[in-house]
């Protein structure tokens, strides 16, 4: 097995240290790969990783010390248009005609086939738990009942993937105790408030903002750019508020690409971190700065 | 970061050059809170040399805009760089503060 990333493991007790967030944003999360690469090539160690909807399945791979080359054939296997393809024909029945086929159970009801996603997440991580991570994880996601955010820090790390990614009505919440939990991204697309919460000193957020469309000629297209133009905002408008009311020092990481990104192109993957990468470069000079100051008057 | 006052017409001008982060915040916020306590509060922030900032940097600039505000001013941006203007959006600015292409347009604004 190849060496974990340098940022793995407890940090030592002089080296700078950051919390990282990944926000969500489909296999464009992956860029995540490369803001870590850049923090290692650095010697800035991460004390804590936070990720929502598919930036929690890229912080729990930082988490646990994967490779990147481990991390990338994960995003490979998990990323596929199979992902979304594969429907439920139950769901479906129940979709249609939801008095013949109704269950009392809420998070029974999907239109996806969700099976094939959930293995290739079992294959990744088995049955590891949240709190056996070599970093603190912390993965997010959203009470369905009441739209608040909820961190989840133990647990099976499947369950706590899952209920990162449940998009009802595609994908089933998921059941964690007495909650039915869905997707991060509705409580908060970048939960820097977890980290906050944590007294995170310095936090490196990595974000995303939903592409619009080029062109809106379809129904389809008309949901998806309403979703975008939704997420979008509450993105920043979660962003601004934090960035103004707290103490803490958010360095905020938005690569910019260049070449349309779609959440499935993990045929980009390469391009993906690369472009993570550069934008946390762009960082470092000031990141260097504070973390030598805060250890400056550590010292003091 | 190196600040410069500059009285332009009937506004000051606070030039800064470098970076607005939470190692010049207070530097900043001290070099702003001068003219206001004088009674200056028509202020325009050129930050056509700016080249960075981070969330502790606006932070205090936000409360450079509260306090003109409060005095009956405002503090306007002007010459923001693309990166700069990125972080400004995401961080909500664009929305509660005024932004010209340069200072002259900012300077400007205060006849109207």
């Amino acid at each position: 097995m190849p060496a974990p990333l340098p940022t793995s493991g407890p940090p030592g007790p002089d080296s700078p240290q950051v919390t990282l967030v990944i926000g969500a944003g489909g296999a464009r999360c992956a860029a995540a790969l490369g803001v870590v690469k850049a923090l290692a090539d650095a010697g800035i160690g991460i004390e804590r990783v936070v990720g929502c909807s598919a930036g929690a399945v890229f912080a729990a791979l930082v988490a646990f010390g994967y490779t990147i080359d481990e991390s990338k054939a994960v995003a490979m296997r998990l990323w596929k248009r199979e992902l979304t393809a594969r429907r439920s024909m139950f769901g479906m029945l129940r979709a249609v005609a939801p008095r013949l086929f109704a269950t009392k159970a809420a998070a029974g009801f999907e239109l996806h086939d969700i099976r094939f996603p959930l293995r290739h997440l079992a294959a990744a991580f088995g049955d590891k738990c949240i709190e056996a991570a070599v970093l603190p994880l912390h993965l997010t996601s959203t009470d369905f009942a009441t739209g608040e955010l909820v961190e989840l820090t133990k647990g099976p790390l499947v369950a706590g993937l899952r209920a990162s990614l449940a998009l009802p009505p595609a994908v089933a919440p998921q059941r964690v105790g007495a909650r039915l939990l869905v997707e991060g991204l509705l409580a908060d697309p970048l939960p820097v408030s977890v980290a906050i919460k944590h007294g995170a000193r310095v936090i490196v957020a990595v974000g995303f903002e939903r592409p619009l469309q080029e062109r809106v000629e379809s129904a389809g297209r008309s949901v998806l750019q309403l979703n975008a133009i939704l997420a979008n905002n509450l993105l920043r408008a979660k962003l601004a508020f934090h960035g103004a009311a707290h103490h803490a020092e958010m360095i905020i990481v938005f690569p910019e690409f260049r070449h349309r990104v779609g959440g499935y192109a993990t045929d980009k993957l390469a391009y993906i971190i690369d472009e993570g990468e550069q934008a946390a470069l762009q960082q470092l000079p000031y990141l260097h700065h504070l973390l030598a100051g805060d250890r400056a008057l550590a010292l003091a | 970061m190196e600040v410069t006052l500059t009285e332009c017409d009937n506004a000051t001008v606070v030039k800064i050059t470098g970076s607005v982060d939470g190692l010049t915040a207070e530097q900043l916020s001290a070099s702003i809170a001068e003219p206001i306590a004088g009674g200056r509060v028509r202020l325009v922030a050129d930050f056509s040399r700016v080249n960075y900032t981070s969330s502790a940097g606006l932070r205090s600039l936000l409360g450079a805009v509260n306090d003109s505000r409060r005095k009956g001013g405002d503090l306007r941006i002007a010459g923001l760089q693309p990166q700069v203007e990125r972080v400004l959006a995401l961080a909500g600015f664009t929305g509660i503060i005024q932004i010209f292409a340069d200072v002259e347009a900012a300077v400007a604004s205060y006849r109207n």
